[in-house]
């Protein structure tokens, strides 16, 4: 990327010779750099910039069909239609979680992890599962463990 | 609601819900430009037009997982040109594998007359340009994309998105000079 100071002149005909002679169609980048060059040496590219004017004048003139109206109506026809509003406060959750649209993925992420953390709460808060290991692995790090099955008899 | 006002993000969002007015307003923003890409690469409104509703059909279908790395028009810009470039190539293998009739090549009077003036304009003479050419000044010099954005639309690089516009610039003046010096 070239900056105002470092633009050579080889550069600014690269310029007109890709992009034409209006510095508007210029790579924003380079362009007030190629100006400024421009207007300190008008003389070493004004047969660059008549050649390459006649063309863009000529690519004005060009005559291009718009597209019929039909054919914007023909798109809409195929695009997608609105899905059907949900009611209640679920449905405002999902809309607002899902605003394209809670699909499959999204939809099975969410209830792995709502089943998780229900699982994993009612597990921990049941007592099932809660053994000698674990009662000597709290015992290990110096914690509670509320048994006593450690008191020598 | 007036979605005019919306970021293109916000606008591609609501679209790919359904709704209507965001879908019509990114259609009247990008259809133009598809069919005038897609007319000037393959020279046929019918192919065009076909092309345009084909770019819109997948972009109804990719629009749910929409990432806006780039501008929805250089997406779409992107799928236009490569659906012509299949077409294009469909054609130049039709037209191999198709036998030469003999037939009488003189043109009538106002045949050949039309056929002078389709090539005197500057049309005719993009047209006849090689494809990826045709590709960048129909872009840049037609369209009126950034730079950054024609090569990203073209999968090419900038440095290569202007190899091409000043090749194919070059060749339009040769032809426009040559014609001038056979009129003189």
């Amino acid at each position: 990327m070239m900056t105002t100071e470092t633009i050579s002149p080889e550069r600014v005909l690269e310029l007109i010779e890709a992009y034409g002679a209006e510095p508007g169609a210029w790579p924003n980048e380079e362009r007030a750099g190629a100006i400024a060059l421009l207007a300190r040496q008008p003389e070493r590219f004004a047969a660059a910039l008549s050649a390459a004017r006649e063309l863009d004048q000529l690519f004005l003139t060009e005559p291009v069909p718009e597209p019929r109206p039909e054919l914007a109506a023909a798109i809409l026809a195929s695009a997608p239609a609105a899905r059907p509003v949900r009611q209640g406060w679920i449905g405002a959750l999902a809309a607002n979680m899902f605003p394209q649209g809670a699909r499959w993925p999204a939809g099975a992420a969410l209830a792995s992890l709502v089943m998780g953390v229900f699982g994993g709460y009612a597990y921990a808060s049941s007592g099932i599962g809660y053994d000698q290991a674990d009662a000597a692995y709290y015992a290990a790090f110096g914690l509670d463990t509320g048994e006593d099955w450690l008191v020598s008899e | 609601m007036c979605v005019s006002g919306l970021s293109e993000l916000d606008q591609i969002t609501r679209a790919a819900g359904g709704n209507r007015a965001a879908q019509a307003a990114l259609v009247n923003r990008n259809m133009p430009i598809i069919f005038r890409v897609a007319y000037r690469m393959l020279q046929d409104r019918a192919e065009a037009e076909d092309v345009t509703q084909e770019t819109f059909l997948r972009a109804w279908k990719v629009l749910p997982d929409w990432q806006p790395k780039a501008k929805f028009s250089t997406w779409a810009c992107t799928v236009a040109l490569n659906l012509c470039r299949d077409r294009l190539r469909k054609k130049k293998l039709v037209l191999m594998d198709q036998v030469p009739e003999r037939v009488d090549t003189a043109l009538r009077p106002e045949e050949a007359l039309a056929s002078q003036q389709a090539q005197a304009g500057i049309t005719a003479r993009i047209a006849e340009l090689p494809d990826r050419q045709r590709e960048a000044l129909t872009l840049c010099a037609l369209e009126g994309l950034t730079n950054i954005e024609a090569a990203a639309s073209m999968n090419v690089s900038v440095h290569a998105l202007e190899s091409l516009l000043a090749r194919a610039r070059r060749t339009l003046r040769a032809s426009l000079t040559s014609e001038l010096a056979g009129e003189k």
